[in-house]
C-alpha cells in the first residue's frame, strides 16, 4: 500500500470511527445545551441528589470490591491450602452472570419473598418478611457480589507477576512481613489495584440493572434518565445524560492518572513467591472451611436461578422452598416458537454486532495496530476506547436522538423503531473490548515476522491470511467471545432502544417478572447464564 | 571480478543527525561480505536496504544486473536469517521451511532437502518452540535457503547463541554458504566473527563506510583511525607520547600491543597491572607523561611494579580528526 493511500484509509477509517462513537454524544450535548433544561436540572434539588447517589455509591462500590477481592487473591496466590485450586477457580463465578440475571438472583435469593427470607421467617415465626431488598445497601451488596472479582483477578495477576527475589531483597534489608508489604508490594501492585478500582468504578457509575430492581425509591443518574425519558422530558434526559458523562469521564482521568506504568513487566520476569502452607491445622481447617462456605455462598445465586426456573408456573406460594418441581418451562419455551423469540433475537443481534466490533478492531490493527509512529493512530485508540468511558445508559441515549431524525446530509437517519438500532448500539459499546484485545494483539506480534514472510516472496495479502491473522487467533477468540456475551445479556441499551421486533432475553426476563412468570423469568437466565459459560470457555482460553 | 549485487551512492535519511550513506559497495558473485561495525553504525540498515524493507532515499541497488531499488521485498529473491530468527510459531518446522516455496506443501522434497543440508533432516514435525537456540538458528537458515534465493542477508544471527556454540556455528556456517555459493552479505558487530566468516569485510562507522578490505588488510593497514581501533587491540597515542614514539606534528598514533615490545632502552614506564593469558601476558604500562599502554609480551617479560622501558616495533600514523 502506498503512503497516501494508507494515509487516506487511516483518515477514512478515523471519520467512521467519529461517527459510530463521537458524533452521537456530540448531538447529545448540543441538545442539551437548552436553556430551559438546565435551568430544570440546576434548579431541582432531586437531580443533585441524584448524582451524587452514583458518585458515592460508585466509590463504594470500589472500596467494597476492594476489601473483598484484595485479601482473597493474596489469600489465594500466598498461601497454600486443601481445595484452593478448585476454590479459586470457583470464585471467578460471578463473571458468567450477566449483570441483569444476577440481579434477578439476587431477587429470588435475598429479596423479600427469596429463599432466606423464608427460611428466616419461618424459622423465627415472623407475620413480615424480616427485611426489604432495597435502596443503597441493595444496590452495593449486588455490586460488591459482581464487581469484587475483577480486584480479585487483577491482585491475583499483577501477585503472580511479582518477583520474589524484591520481597527477599526487602527483608534481607531488615524489613518485616507487614513492612515488605507496604513498602514493596503494595507499591508493585499499583497498575493492578487502580485498573481494577479503574473497572469497578466505571462499571458502577454505568450500572443499571440493580438501582432499577432494587432501587426503590433510591435513584442514580442510570435509573433517572430512563425515567425522565419515559416522562417525556427529553431535554432534560439529555442534560442528565451529560452529567452522568462527566462524571464517568472525570472518574475515568482521574483514576488514569493513578494508574501510572506497568513498572512490573518494565522489571522483566522474575519467579512469583512459593506459595506457604498454612501450618497450624486449626487455622488451616478454619481457611478451608471459610473458603467452602464463600464458595457456597457465591454459588447460591446460580443454583437459585436453576432452582427457580424449575419452578411450574402458580405452584410456589408461601412455602419456604418450591414444592413442584418440572422442566415444564423450559419444555414450554423450546416447543412455542413465540416464546424462544427473544433467545433468537439476543444471538442474531450478539452475533452480528460482534462480527462488526471485531472486523471493526481488525481494521484498526491492520491500520495503525504496528509498533509506528503513524498518523491518526491516537485519535483511533482513542475512539476505540471512548465508549468504555462512558456508561451504557448515556450511549443508548445518544443514538436514539441521533438516529431519531432524518438528515442524510448530517449523516442522520431514522433508525429508531427499526431492528438496526439495537445491534448497532451493542457494536459501538463493545468496540473498546475487541479493539483492546486486537490491538494488544498486533503489538505482541514481532514485526520480524511479516518481514520474514515478505522475503520469502509473500505479498501483503498473502501475509496477513498465513501469518497475521493465524497468529492472531487467541486475540479474535477472546475479544470476540467477550464481546458477544456482553451483548448477549445486555439491559441497559436494550430497555431504552428495543422494539416489538427484537426485544431481546434480558427485557422478556423483566416483562416475566412483571407478571409474576418468576419460571420462566429464571429459565431465560440459566439459558444465558449457560450461554455466556460456554462461550466464555470457548474463547477466552490461555 | 565482475560485482554481482551493486549498492550505488544509497542513502537513507532517519533524522537531521542520523542518515546512512551515501555509500557504494560491489559483491562479487559467490562471496561472503561481511558488515562490521558498532551499534548504531548503519550496519543493519545497508543490510534491510538491500532486502528491500527500507526504501533508499537515493542511489540504487542492483542484483544480477537488475535494477532492485523499487522492487518490494516479496519479489527482491533476497533470503534473509533475521536476528531472532522471526520463525513463524504457528507453524512447525516443516511448514516454515516450505512457507517460501511455491508449491507450499511440507511433502516438497526441496524441505528435506535444506534440512538435511543444515544438519536437521526429519525435524519436520518438530515444534519451533521445542528447539535450542543453534536449531532455531539453523531452521531459519534453511527456511531462507529453500525458495533459493540470489542473495543470501543475515542479520546478527549468532547473537543470540552461547558463546562456545557461537565459535563453531560460525566456521559451519561459512562452510554451508561457501557450499551452497550464494552471494552473502553478513551483519555483525563482533570484529572475530567478521574476521573468521567473511571474505572481505566492510567496516561502518555512523553511517559511512570506512574501509572494505580484507581481514589482514584491515588489521594491517587500516585506512582510518576509526578502523584502526574498532578492529583489534590498540593503543592511540596522542600529543607528547604520540611525538616521543615519532609522530609528526597533528598526528595521532596507533599502536599494536603486539607491536610494542620491553625493551632495554626507549620509553620509560612502571608496570601497573599484568594479565595472564597463557601463551603471553599483557601489561600495563604506565609512562612518565601518565598515559597508560597496553603492551603484549612474553608471560614472564615483567612484574607488577618494575621499571621497563618499551620500543614500539610498528606504529600506524592517522592525521588528527577534528571533532
Amino acid at each position: 500500500m502506498s503512503a497516501r493511500l494508507g494515509l487516506a484509509a487511516r483518515a477514512a477509517f478515523t471519520l467512521l470511527l467519529v461517527w459510530l462513537v463521537l458524533y452521537p454524544i456530540l448531538i447529545v450535548v448540543r441538545d442539551a445545551a437548552e436553556p430551559d433544561a438546565l435551568a430544570a436540572f440546576v434548579s431541582r434539588p432531586g437531580e443533585w441528589r441524584v448524582l451524587w447517589a452514583s458518585v458515592w455509591i460508585s466509590v463504594a462500590s470500589v472500596a467494597l470490591a476492594a476489601a473483598i477481592g484484595v485479601p482473597l487473591a493474596f489469600l489465594f496466590e500466598w498461601l497454600e491450602f486443601p481445595g484452593r485450586k478448585t476454590l479459586g477457580s470457583l470464585i471467578a463465578l460471578p463473571a458468567v452472570l450477566p449483570p441483569f440475571v444476577g440481579v434477578i438472583a439476587f431477587l429470588f435469593l435475598y429479596g423479600e419473598s427469596g429463599f432466606v427470607a423464608r427460611a428466616i421467617q419461618r424459622l423465627f415465626g415472623l407475620a413480615q418478611p424480616p427485611w426489604r431488598l432495597q435502596g443503597a445497601a441493595a444496590i452495593l451488596l449486588v455490586h460488591a457480589y459482581s464487581m469484587y472479582v475483577y480486584f480479585y483477578l487483577f491482585t491475583r495477576a499483577g501477585l503472580a507477576k511479582l518477583d520474589a527475589s524484591l520481597l527477599e531483597a526487602a527483608q534481607a534489608l531488615g524489613a518485616g512481613r507487614w513492612e515488605t508489604l507496604r513498602r514493596v508490594t503494595l507499591p508493585l501492585l499499583r497498575p493492578s489495584l487502580t485498573g481494577a478500582a479503574l473497572l469497578v468504578f466505571m462499571t458502577a457509575v454505568g450500572s443499571f440493572s440493580a438501582p432499577y430492581v432494587f432501587g426503590g425509591g433510591f435513584r442514580v443518574m442510570t435509573t433517572q434518565i430512563v425515567a425522565t425519558k419515559l416522562n417525556g422530558e427529553l431535554p432534560l434526559a439529555m442534560v442528565e445524560t451529560v452529567a452522568l458523562a462527566l462524571v464517568a469521564v472525570l472518574g475515568f482521568a482521574l483514576l488514569r492518572r493513578t494508574e501510572g506504568d506497568d513498572i512490573l513487566t518494565a522489571l522483566g520476569k522474575g519467579t512469583a513467591p512459593r506459595r506457604r502452607p498454612i501450618r497450624r491445622a486449626g487455622v488451616r481447617t478454619f481457611a478451608t472451611t471459610a473458603g467452602w462456605v464463600l464458595a457456597v455462598v457465591l454459588l447460591l445465586p446460580h443454583l437459585t436461578l436453576v432452582l427457580v426456573s424449575l419452578v411450574p408456573y402458580g405452584t410456589w406460594t408461601t412455602e419456604t422452598l418450591p414444592p413442584v418441581l418440572s422442566l415444564v418451562n423450559y419444555q414450554r419455551l423450546f416447543s412455542e416458537a413465540e416464546r424462544l423469540r427473544p433467545l433468537v433475537n439476543s444471538v442474531w443481534m450478539a452475533a452480528a454486532s460482534t462480527v462488526a466490533a471485531v472486523a471493526l478492531a481488525l481494521g484498526a490493527g491492520m491500520l495503525v495496530g504496528r509498533r509506528r509512529p503513524w498518523q491518526f493512530r491516537g485519535p483511533i485508540e482513542l475512539l476505540l476506547a471512548l465508549p468504555w468511558a462512558l456508561p451504557g445508559t448515556v450511549f443508548a441515549l445518544a443514538l436514539l436522538t441521533t438516529f431519531s431524525k432524518h438528515d442524510p446530509l448530517m449523516l442522520r437517519w431514522v433508525l429508531v423503531g427499526t431492528t438496526v438500532l439495537l445491534p448497532l448500539a451493542y457494536l459501538v459499546r463493545n468496540l473498546p473490548v475487541t479493539g483492546r484485545a486486537v490491538l494488544a494483539g498486533y503489538r505482541q506480534l514481532d514485526p520480524a515476522l511479516d518481514e520474514a514472510a515478505a522475503s520469502l516472496g509473500a505479498g501483503r495479502w498473502a501475509t496477513f491470511r498465513r501469518v497475521t491473522l493465524p497468529l492472531l487467533k487467541p486475540a479474535l477468540a477472546a475479544g470476540g467471545s467477550l464481546a458477544f456475551v456482553a451483548a448477549l445479556g445486555d439491559f441497559v441499551t436494550s430497555i431504552v432502544l428495543y422494539t416489538p421486533d427484537n426485544r431481546p432475553i434480558s427485557i422478556e426476563i423483566m416483562s416475566s417478572l412483571r407478571v409474576s412468570e418468576l419460571g420462566v423469568a429464571a429459565g431465560f437466565g440459566v439459558i444465558l447464564m449457560v450461554l455466556s459459560a460456554a462461550v466464555l470457555g470457548v474463547g477466552v482460553r490461555r | 571480478m565482475s560485482a554481482f549485487v551493486r549498492l550505488d551512492g544509497v542513502r537513507k535519511q532517519w533524522s537531521h543527525t542520523v542518515a546512512v550513506g551515501p555509500l557504494s559497495l560491489e559483491i562479487p558473485r559467490g562471496e561472503i561480505l561481511v558488515l562490521l561495525g558498532p551499534s548504531g553504525s548503519g550496519k543493519t540498515t545497508v543490510l534491510r536496504l538491500l532486502g528491500g524493507f527500507e526504501t533508499p532515499d537515493a542511489g540504487r541497488i542492483e542484483v544480477a544486473g537488475e535494477d532492485v531499488t523499487a522492487v518490494p521485498p516479496a519479489r527482491r529473491r533476497c533470503g534473509m536469517v533475521f536476528q531472532h530468527y522471526a520463525l513463524f510459531p504457528h507453524l512447525d518446522v516443516g511448514e516454515n521451511v516450505a512457507f517460501g516455496l511455491p508449491e507450499r506443501g511440507t511433502s516438497d522434497p526441496k524441505v528435506a532437502e535444506v534440512l538435511a543440508l543444515v544438519g536437521l533432516a526429519g525435524f519436520e514435525r518438530r515444534r519451533v518452540q521445542e528447539l535450542s537456540g543453534g536449531q532455531q538458528q539453523r531452521v531459519a537458515l534453511a527456511r531462507a535457503l529453500a525458495p533459493e534465493p540470489r542473495v543470501l542477508l543475515l542479520d546478527e544471527p549468532l547473537s543470540n547463541l552461547d558463546p562456545s556454540l557461537r565459535e563453531r556455528t560460525r566456521r559451519e556456517l561459512r562452510a554451508l554458504i561457501k557450499r551452497v555459493g550464494i552471494t552473502t552479505m553478513f551483519v555483525t558487530h563482533e570484529q572475530e566473527e567478521a574476521f573468521d566468516l567473511g571474505d572481505r569485510v566492510a567496516v561502518l562507522h555512523a553511517g559511512r563506510l570506512e574501509q572494505l578490505a580484507t581481514a589482514d588488510e584491515l588489521y594491517e593497514h587500516p585506512a582510518t583511525l576509526f578502523v584502526a581501533t574498532f578492529v583489534g587491540r590498540a593503543n592511540v597515542l596522542r600529543g607528547k607520547t604520540a611525538q616521543v614514539f615519532g609522530a609528526g606534528p597533528g598526528q595521532v598514533l596507533v599502536v599494536r600491543p603486539e607491536r610494542l615490545a620491553l625493551a632495554d632502552a626507549g620509553v620509560p614506564g612502571v608496570v601497573r597491572e599484568r594479565r595472564y593469558t597463557g601463551a603471553a601476558a599483557f601489561y600495563l604500562v604506565e609512562t612518565e607523561l601518565g598515559d597508560r599502554l597496553e603492551v603484549l609480551a612474553r608471560p614472564e617479560a615483567a612484574r607488577v611494579g618494575d621499571r621497563v622501558y618499551l620500543e614500539a616495533v610498528r606504529v600506524l600514523a592517522f592525521p588528527e580528526e577534528r571533532a
